[in-house]
C-alpha cells in the first residue's frame, strides 16, 4: 500500500465493521483476531521509529473536498509517532483485555466496534496533518466515547455519565472548530504544518483564536472546571477506562496543546494560562483522589492530577519542562494502563473494589499484583522506574522557570505526594497485609487479563532502567515538535544533588507521611464540608435541569401546536414583509405601468369570484356552500377566458366542477357548520384583521410586480420557436409537453402521488369494499338513460382534446379531467363495477401506465442521442405525431387515473 | 385589467386566510382552494394581460400581439396540482372525522399529539454513587 497511514486508520476501521459478525461466531476468541488490526498499525510505527527518530517525517494525503481544498493529509512525526505507539499499542492489549472481561457480556460484538471506532478516531486525530480533519476525528472520539461510556446503557448512572462526558467535550469541540477556522485563516494555511506563527501572533484575532482552542482542549482533557466528566466516565467498563484514561480521549487535549505550543506558545498568554489551569486541575484532582475509596475512582482523580500536570509542563516551555511532559505522557499511559486493567481484575476476580475489603492479594494474584506494583512503583515516581525520571524532570523543568516555578514547585510537591499515596493504596492496600473480606473467592484472572498490565508495567521499568532507549528513539523528535527552536534532550537518572533530587526526597517522604496518616488526611479534607456541598456535579445538574425547563418553556411556547396560531405569525410576517419594502422602496412603485383596458367578463368574472367566496366563507349550508365555492371557480374561469387563456379557462372551469363534485361527497358526512358567530368576538376581529392585512399585502405586492417593466422577451420566443420547434400551434400545451416537458413530468408525478395518498387516506374499511362492488349513488332509470349518452360524449370529447390539445385549445390535462367528468358520471350513476368494468382495469394501472408513457416519450428522446424529452416527430401520412404526443398521453392517462382513483374510494354505496 | 386582477387576487387570498384561521376544519380546507385560486390568479397577473388574441399559432403566422403563454402554461399544471393537494386536504378531513370524530383545528392538534415517552425525570443521581458491577451477577470466575 503507498499509503500506509491512511491504510492503518482504514484496517482499524474494517476491523471495526466486521468485529459484531466476527464476535457473534467466535465469541470472545474473536478479540484476538481483531487485536490483529492495532497489532500491525504498531508495528509499522515501530518500524517507522529509525526514520522518524532521524528526523524525518513522513507524510501522505488524499483529497476530500477539493473545492474547499481540505484534504486528509496525513503527518507523522515525533509527538504524532509516540501517540499512534500508544494509541495501537495499548489499543491492541486493550482489545484482548476487552474480550476476557466482557467476555459473558451478549454486546460483546457491539463493544468491540465501539472500541476500534474509537481508536481509529484517536489515530486519525494524531495523525491528521489537516486542522478540519483534525476536527473530524476529534469529533468522532466525542462520539465513540459516549457510546463506550454509555455501554451499559440500562444504567441510570451510565447513561448520565455518557451525557456529560458528550456535553461537556462535543461542546469544547464546537469552540475548537471556531478557533481552527479563525487559526486557518490568521495562519495563512489549513495544515498544522504550514501555519505562519509570526501572522497568527500578529493577527487581530490571535486571543479570540486562544480562547476557543483552549475551551476546546481543556474541555477534551478534563482541566478545572470541566474536570467533571472524566471521574464519572468510570461507569464505563473497565476497558474503557482503561484506554479513554491512559493513552487516549483525555490525552486528545494535550496533544493538541503540544501539537499548537509552537505556533500558538509565544509571550502571549498562552504559557500562563496554561501553568494556572494546569496546576489548578493538578491540586484539585490530587485532593478529590485521596478522598475516595473506590479503586477506580480513584485512580481516575489521578488522572485529572496528571493531565493538569501535563498541561502545566507544556506551559513552563522550558527546556527541562517539554522534555518532562514528553516523558510524563509516556510514563503516565504505561502505568495508568497496567493500574486500570489490574483493577478491573481485581474487580473481575474479587467482585469489589472498595479498599475497605480487599487485601493480601498478592498470594492469590500474583501476575496481576506483579504488574500492579511495577505500574505503582512507576505512578510514585521512585527509581528507576520512568516515572522517577518523568518527575525529575517535571521538577527541574519548573525550578528553570523562577520564582513562580517556586511556588509551583511546592504545589507539585504536596500533589505528588499524594499521588505516592495514592499508589500505595492502590498496591499496599490491595495487595499486601491481612485477607480481605471478598465477596468472591479470588483466582488469578486468565492471560489476556494480565498480560497487558504486565508488558505495560514492564515497559514502565525498562524504560526507565535503560533510558538511553527512549531518549535516543522516541522522546528527542517528540521534544523537538512540541518546542519552539530545537532542544537538548539528554535523560538520567542520576544527575547529582540537584534542587529536583532534593524535590523529589521531599515528595517522597511527603507521600510516606501521606500514606501513612492517611486517615487523619482524610480527616482533614472531609472537613472542608462546605465545599464538598459544592460540588461541580450537583452544580451541572441543577444547570442541565434547568436548561431543560428553559428548552421546554421555549418549545412549548414557539411549537404550541395551535395551526391558528401559526398561520396568524406567518401571514402576520409575510405581509409586513411586504409592506416594510414598499415603505423601503417609496410610492413610486405603486405608479408607472400600462394596464389593459378591463373588459365586461372579466369585471363580472372577477365579481363572481369574490362574492362566491365570500359567500362561502361565512355560510352554514353546506349546499349553499358548495354552490358559492362553485361559482366562484367559475367566475375566475370566465376571467381567465377574458384574459386570453382559453386553455387556463377549460382547466379551470373542469378542476371546479370536479372540486364541486368531491367537496359535496364529502361534505354529505359532516356535521353542521357552526356559524362565524360562534367564535368569540375579539379572536373574530383579530382574523379579520389579519386576512384584510394578509390580502392587501398580495394586492400590493402584485401591483408592484406589474407596475415594473417586464423583463425580457421569452414570450415571443416560445411564440416564434412553437411552431418551427414543437410542430403545435397551441403554444400553452407544446411549453407543457415539449419546451418544459421536464416541469409538467414533475407536476404529473406531484398529481399522481396526491391521488394516491388521498385514495389511501379515504380507503379504510368499508371503502374497500366500494371500490370493487360499489352500487351506483342515484339508482334512478331516468337518470341512467339521460346520463348514458352524455357521458359517452363527454369520454369521447376527452379524446378529441387530447388529440387537438397541440394545435388548439385542449391537451393531456384538460382530456385528463373531462374524461374523469365523464366517468364520474358514470360511477355516479351506474357504481363503481360498472366503470371498472368499463375502464378495463385499476385506476392506479392507469396511473403507471401514464408515467409510463411520459417517462417513455423521454427516454425516445436519449435513444435518439439527444437530451431527454426531446421532441422527435415522424408524419406518416401526413398524421404528426412525435414524442409529445406520447408525453400528452402519459399527462392524460395520469390525471385521470387519479381522479378516478380518488373517486372511486368516494362515490356510491356499498352494496 | 392588472389593477382589477390584483386587487381580486388580493380579496380572495383574504378570504382564504379569513377561512384558514377558522376553528372548523371544513372553512379551513375551503380556504385551501380558495388561496390556491387567489395565487393562480396572482401568477398569470404576474405575467401581464398585455395581447388581444390568444397564444395560437399557425404553420405560417405568428400573431402580432398575443397574450403572454408562460404563465398559462404554468398556472394550468398549478391549477390541477391545486385540485390534487384540496383532494388531499379533503381525503384528510375525512378521515379526522372518521378516527377522531372532530372537525376542530384545535382539537385535532390535541388528539394527534400523544405526550412524548420520557424516559424519566431528569432527576440524576448525584455521581458519587459508582455501581459499575456488571460481572457481579451471576458469574463466578
Amino acid at each position: 500500500m503507498g499509503q500506509p497511514m491512511l491504510s492503518a486508520v482504514f484496517a482499524i476501521a474494517i476491523a471495526a465493521f466486521l468485529a459484531p459478525m466476527l464476535s457473534a461466531k467466535l465469541d470472545d476468541r474473536a478479540g484476538w483476531l481483531l487485536a490483529l488490526a492495532p497489532m500491525g498499525a504498531f508495528l509499522w510505527f515501530v518500524s517507522c521509529i529509525p526514520l522518524v527518530a532521524g528526523g524525518d517525517v513522513v507524510t501522505e494525503s488524499i483529497a476530500w473536498v477539493p473545492a474547499l481544498g481540505i484534504e486528509v493529509a496525513m503527518r507523522l512525526d515525533g509527538l504524532s509517532l509516540l501517540f499512534a505507539l500508544l494509541i495501537t499499542g495499548i489499543g491492541a492489549l486493550i482489545v484482548l483485555y476487552a474480550g476476557a472481561y466482557l467476555s459473558d457480556h451478549h454486546h460483546l460484538g457491539r463493544f468491540y466496534a465501539y472500541l476500534l471506532v474509537f481508536m481509529m478516531a484517536m489515530l486519525g486525530l494524531v495523525l491528521a496533518d489537516d486542522l478540519i480533519a483534525m476536527f473530524v476525528f476529534w469529533e468522532l472520539t466525542s462520539v465513540a466515547s459516549f457510546l463506550l461510556i454509555a455501554f451499559q446503557h440500562e444504567k441510570s448512572v451510565s447513561r448520565r455519565a455518557a451525557l456529560q462526558a458528550l456535553l461537556i467535550t462535543a461542546g469544547g469541540g464546537l469552540a475548537l472548530l471556531a478557533g481552527l477556522l479563525l487559526l486557518g485563516i490568521a495562519g495563512e494555511g489549513w495544515r498544522f504544518s504550514d501555519l505562519d506563527v509570526a501572522a497568527v501572533e500578529s493577527h487581530a484575532s490571535y486571543y479570540a483564536i486562544m480562547v476557543l482552542v483552549l475551551l476546546g482542549c481543556f474541555t477534551k482533557s478534563a482541566q478545572v472546571p470541566f474536570h467533571l466528566w472524566l471521574p464519572n466516565a468510570m461507569n464505563a467498563p473497565t476497558p474503557v477506562s482503561a484506554y479513554l484514561h491512559s493513552a487516549t480521549m483525555v490525552k486528545a487535549g494535550v496533544y493538541l496543546l503540544a501539537r499548537l505550543n509552537p505556533t500558538m506558545g509565544g509571550e502571549m498568554g498562552w504559557s500562563t494560562v496554561l501553568v494556572v489551569v494546569g496546576a489548578s486541575t493538578a491540586v484539585v484532582g490530587a485532593v478529590l483522589a485521596i478522598r475516595q475509596t473506590d479503586l477506580k475512582r480513584l485512580l481516575a482523580y489521578t488522572t485529572v492530577t496528571v493531565l493538569g500536570q501535563l498541561t502545566m509542563l507544556i506551559g513552563t516551555n522550558t527546556t527541562y519542562g517539554l522534555q518532562a511532559f514528553v516523558l510524563y505522557l509516556l510514563a503516565h499511559s504505561l502505568y495508568k494502563g497496567a493500574l486500570f486493567m489490574a483493577v478491573g481484575a481485581v474487580d473481575h476476580a474479587t467482585g469489589t473494589r472498595e479498599l475497605a475489603k480487599l487485601g493480601g492479594l498478592i498470594r492469590l494474584m500474583p501476575l496481576t499484583g506483579g504488574a500492579v506494583a511495577l505500574a505503582a512503583f512507576s505512578n510514585a515516581g521512585l527509581p528507576p522506574f520512568f516515572g522517577f525520571i518523568a518527575k525529575e524532570f517535571a521538577y527541574a523543568g519548573l525550578i528553570e522557570m523562577g520564582i513562580t516555578g517556586w511556588i509551583v514547585t511546592a504545589v507539585m510537591i504536596v500533589t505528588n505526594a499524594l499521588l505516592l499515596a495514592a499508589a500505595g493504596l492502590v498496591f499496599i492496600r490491595t495487595f499486601l497485609g491481612p485477607r480481605g473480606h471478598y465477596p468472591r473467592e479470588p483466582h488469578e484472572v486468565s492471560v489476556p487479563m494480565w498480560l497487558g498490565p504486565m508488558l505495560l508495567a514492564i515497559g514502565g521499568l525498562v524504560l526507565g532502567a535503560w533510558h538511553h532507549l527512549p531518549e535516543t528513539w522516541l522522546v528527542n523528535a517528540a521534544v523537538q515538535v512540541v518546542a519552539r527552536g530545537t532542544v537538548d534532550v539528554n535523560l538520567y537518572l542520576w544527575g547529582g544533588v540537584t534542587p529536583a533530587v532534593i524535590a523529589s526526597l521531599l515528595t517522597v517522604s511527603l507521600g510516606v507521611f501521606f500514606y501513612t496518616f492517611r486517615h487523619h488526611v482524610r480527616r482533614h479534607i472531609a472537613r472542608w464540608r462546605v465545599l464538598w456541598g459544592v460540588s461541580g456535579d450537583l452544580v451541572w445538574d441543577r444547570s442541565l435541569k434547568k436548561l431543560f425547563r428553559f428548552a421546554g418553556m421555549l418549545a412549548s411556547n414557539w411549537q404550541h401546536g395551535s395551526l391558528r396560531l401559526h398561520l396568524t405569525l406567518l401571514s402576520l410576517v409575510l405581509s409586513s414583509a411586504v409592506f416594510l419594502a414598499l415603505a423601503a422602496g417609496g410610492e413610486n412603485l405603486l405608479v408607472g405601468g400600462e394596464y389593459t383596458p378591463l373588459s365586461v367578463p372579466a369585471v363580472v368574472g372577477c365579481l363572481l369570484a369574490l362574492v362566491g367566496a365570500g359567500a362561502a366563507a361565512v355560510m352554514r349550508g353546506r349546499l349553499a356552500l358548495v354552490a358559492a365555492l362553485g361559482a366562484s371557480g367559475l367566475g375566475l374561469a370566465l376571467f381567465f377566458l377574458s384574459a386570453n387563456a382559453p386553455d387556463v379557462a377549460t382547466t379551470q372551469l373542469m378542476v371546479e366542477t370536479l372540486t364541486v363534485v368531491f367537496l359535496a361527497l364529502v361534505l354529505r358526512g359532516m356535521p353542521a357548520i357552526p356559524g362565524v358567530s360562534a367564535e368569540g368576538r375579539l379572536s373574530r376581529a383579530s382574523h379579520i384583521l389579519v386576512s384584510l392585512f394578509f390580502g392587501l399585502s398580495v394586492a400590493v405586492a402584485l401591483l408592484v410586480a406589474v407596475n415594473l417593466p417586464l423583463a425580457g422577451n421569452i414570450a415571443s420566443w416560445y411564440m416564434e420557436n412553437s411552431y418551427p420547434g414543437g410542430h403545435g400551434g397551441n403554444v400553452v400545451n407544446v411549453i407543457l409537453v415539449d419546451f418544459r416537458a421536464f416541469d409538467t413530468l414533475g407536476e404529473i408525478v406531484v398529481v399522481a402521488l396526491a391521488g394516491l395518498a388521498a385514495a389511501t387516506l379515504l380507503g379504510g374499511g368499508r371503502m374497500t369494499a366500494m371500490t370493487r362492488h360499489g352500487e351506483p349513488e342515484f339508482d334512478s332509470v331516468l337518470l341512467r338513460q339521460g346520463l348514458r349518452p352524455l357521458a359517452g360524449l363527454l369520454v369521447l370529447v376527452s379524446l378529441v382534446l387530447l388529440w387537438r390539445g397541440h394545435n388548439l385549445p385542449g391537451g393531456g390535462f384538460i382530456g385528463g379531467l373531462v374524461a374523469a367528468t365523464g366517468f364520474i358520471l358514470v360511477v355516479m350513476t351506474f357504481g363503481n363495477r360498472f366503470a371498472r368494468a368499463l375502464m378495463w382495469t385499476r385506476p392506479t394501472f392507469l396511473v403507471g401506465i401514464g408515467l409510463g408513457c411520459a417517462v417513455g416519450a423521454g427516454i425516445i428522446g436519449l435513444l435518439a442521442g439527444e437530451a431527454f424529452l426531446t421532441g422527435l416527430w415522424i408524419f406518416p401520412l401526413g398524421l404528426p405525431l412525435g414524442t409529445p404526443l406520447l408525453f400528452d398521453i402519459g399527462v392524460f392517462l395520469t390525471v385521470f387515473g387519479s381522479v378516478m382513483h380518488m373517486m372511486q374510494r368516494l362515490a356510491g354505496r356499498v352494496a | 385589467m392588472e389593477l382589477l386582477a390584483a386587487l381580486t387576487a388580493g380579496g380572495l387570498a383574504g378570504i382564504g386566510m379569513w377561512l384558514l384561521l377558522d376553528r372548523n376544519l371544513i372553512r379551513v380546507v375551503l380556504g385551501v382552494a380558495i388561496l390556491g385560486n387567489a395565487i393562480n390568479l396572482g401568477v398569470l397577473t404576474a405575467g401581464r394581460f398585455a395581447g388581444d388574441e390568444a397564444a395560437f399559432v399557425t404553420a405560417t403566422t405568428v400573431p402580432a400581439d398575443p397574450a403572454n403563454p408562460l404563465p398559462q402554461a404554468l398556472v394550468l399544471t398549478a391549477i390541477v396540482i391545486g385540485f390534487g393537494l384540496f383532494a388531499f386536504a379533503l381525503a384528510v378531513l375525512k378521515s379526522v372525522r372518521e378516527s377522531h370524530g372532530i372537525t376542530t383545528t384545535d382539537s385535532v392538534t390535541e388528539v394527534t399529539e400523544e405526550p412524548a415517552p420520557d424516559v424519566d425525570e431528569p432527576g440524576f443521581p448525584s455521581g458519587q454513587d459508582d455501581e459499575d458491577r456488571v460481572h457481579a451477577r451471576g458469574r463466578k470466575g
